[in-house]
């Protein structure tokens, strides 16, 4: 970490976003404006003198010798990240890690992997893996009227209501696994602000040609899906299974695989509204 | 000839309460279980001192229908090989999920005894993150928490 330090550093930013004070700096000036979109939504500037992570991003200057390949290199503090000759590549991997260790280490929220709207004054939630549909089915909502809260995590307070995340919806567009970033109202929708209550969690995936034909699943059963998205379970399993508890109080939970994303976001928001109506009888 | 332990439930483990069901979750090997009620409510009951019988006599008065022991022998089956009970020295009998429904009949009162567990995944595999073969400049971003820089892929 010391031999990092010496070396000469041209600008750098504290940042704060959900209790996580994280730094990040860099050796050529002129960077910083490149990854300040790519911080965690709603980040504010920190004047902490100490931070939990250090990044460290070395850019080769235009000056450097010719016949040598211009690396740019990204450290974790003291560990070496990623390293790539193409910058925006780095600052994806800078992106990725940074959205991760805020999500771990959040001291008072729990975040699941999964994307999140907004329908009738209730979240929805959508967990799955990577690569499972989760961005799509939630771009095809937003156009069926659901509000934005996140393609990537649910936010989890210690009363059990969601909170935004309301990154930039990344879009695979073709075969390749690079993402296109998309704002909320580019499809037509708002980006919610207000913390939700939890109406609906849907666990599915999509398969070609199947029908979406959900099973319910029993509160426990739910929970425990719920707990596989968790990012923190491992290292706070206690405040994780508390948050979830509160979270999942009166939820609809349905699982299932789906085809077509725009016929399964439509019965999936129709099922919603008929659980959501219950609850509030 | 070595005594038959009673069955006793772990207090080493977290638990939370969902409706009549009890999520469990396992620190020393970061897994969690679903307990349905009918588990639940003989883990509950398994504080060492009660033989299995004695537990389908409490669990018949609990759930207001006859509990017999074969099914207190399959939900402990079930709970020994979630290992969520004290390893006993003698094994936990063996009660097929047939030899049970035959005993509480087609349409029994209560569940049949059963724990669904899952792995707590690392946050490397909870968050998004790349499968196999995908362009990659960073262990961070592959699944596999592995990226071979020199092909530029997610091993």
């Amino acid at each position: 970490m010391q031999k990092l330090d010496r070396l000469g550093w041209a600008e750098g930013i504290g940042v704060s976003a959900f209790g996580v004070h994280t730094g990040i700096r860099v050796s050529t000036a002129g960077v910083l404006p490149r990854f300040l979109p790519l911080l965690p939504p709603g980040w504010k500037k920190s004047r902490r003198l100490t931070v939990q992570r250090l990044y460290s991003l070395v850019v080769p200057e235009n000056g450097q010798r010719a016949g040598l390949r211009r690396m740019n290199i990204l450290y974790a503090d003291s560990e070496r990240i990623a390293r790539d000759t193409d910058l925006d590549q780095v600052l994806a991997a800078l992106e990725t890690d940074l959205h991760r260790y805020t999500a771990e280490a959040a001291p008072s929220m729990t975040f699941l992997h999964a994307g999140v709207v907004g329908w009738q004054g209730r979240a929805i939630l959508l967990p799955g893996r990577s690569l499972s549909g989760k961005t799509t089915l939630v771009r095809e909502m937003l156009r069926l009227g659901a509000t934005y809260y996140s393609d990537e995590f649910a936010v989890v307070d210690n009363f059990g209501k969601v909170h935004p995340f309301s990154r930039p919806l990344g879009i695979r567009e073709d075969s390749t696994f690079a993402q296109t970033k998309y704002s909320a109202e580019t499809f037509g929708a708002a980006s919610g602000v207000k913390p939700l209550p939890l109406g609906a969690v849907v666990f599915c995936k999509y398969k070609s040609g199947a029908r979406w034909r959900p099973a319910s699943l029993s509160l426990g059963q739910g929970a425990l899906e719920l707990m596989g998205s968790s990012i923190a379970v491992r290292t706070e399993p206690q405040h994780t299974l508390r948050r979830i508890q509160k979270l999942v109080k009166g939820a609809v939970f349905l699982k299932g695989a789906r085809g077509e994303a725009r016929e399964s976001a439509a019965s999936i928001l129709d099922i919603s509204s008929t659980g959501i109506r219950r609850e509030m009888e | 000839m070595k005594e038959r332990q009673n069955p006793k439930a772990r207090v080493d483990c977290l638990s939370r309460e969902f409706g009549d069901e009890i999520l469990v979750y396992d620190r020393q090997r970061n897994v969690g279980h679903c307990l349905n009620s009918t588990a639940a409510a003989a883990w509950k009951l398994c504080d060492g001192k009660r033989s299995a019988l004695e537990l389908a006599n409490i669990l018949t008065q609990q759930l207001s229908a006859p509990v017999d022991e074969s099914v207190v022998q399959m939900a402990l089956e079930e709970l020994a090989k979630a290992r969520l009970l004290v390893e006993s020295e003698a094994p936990v009998r063996r009660t097929s999920r047939r030899e049970a429904i035959r005993t509480l009949g087609i349409a029994g009162a209560i569940a049949l005894p059963l724990v669904t567990s899952l792995v707590a995944p690392t946050p490397a595999r909870a968050a998004s993150c790349l499968p196999k073969m995908s362009p990659c400049v960073s262990n961070t971003q592959c699944c596999s928490g592995n990226c071979n820089t020199n092909a530029g892929k997610c091993k």
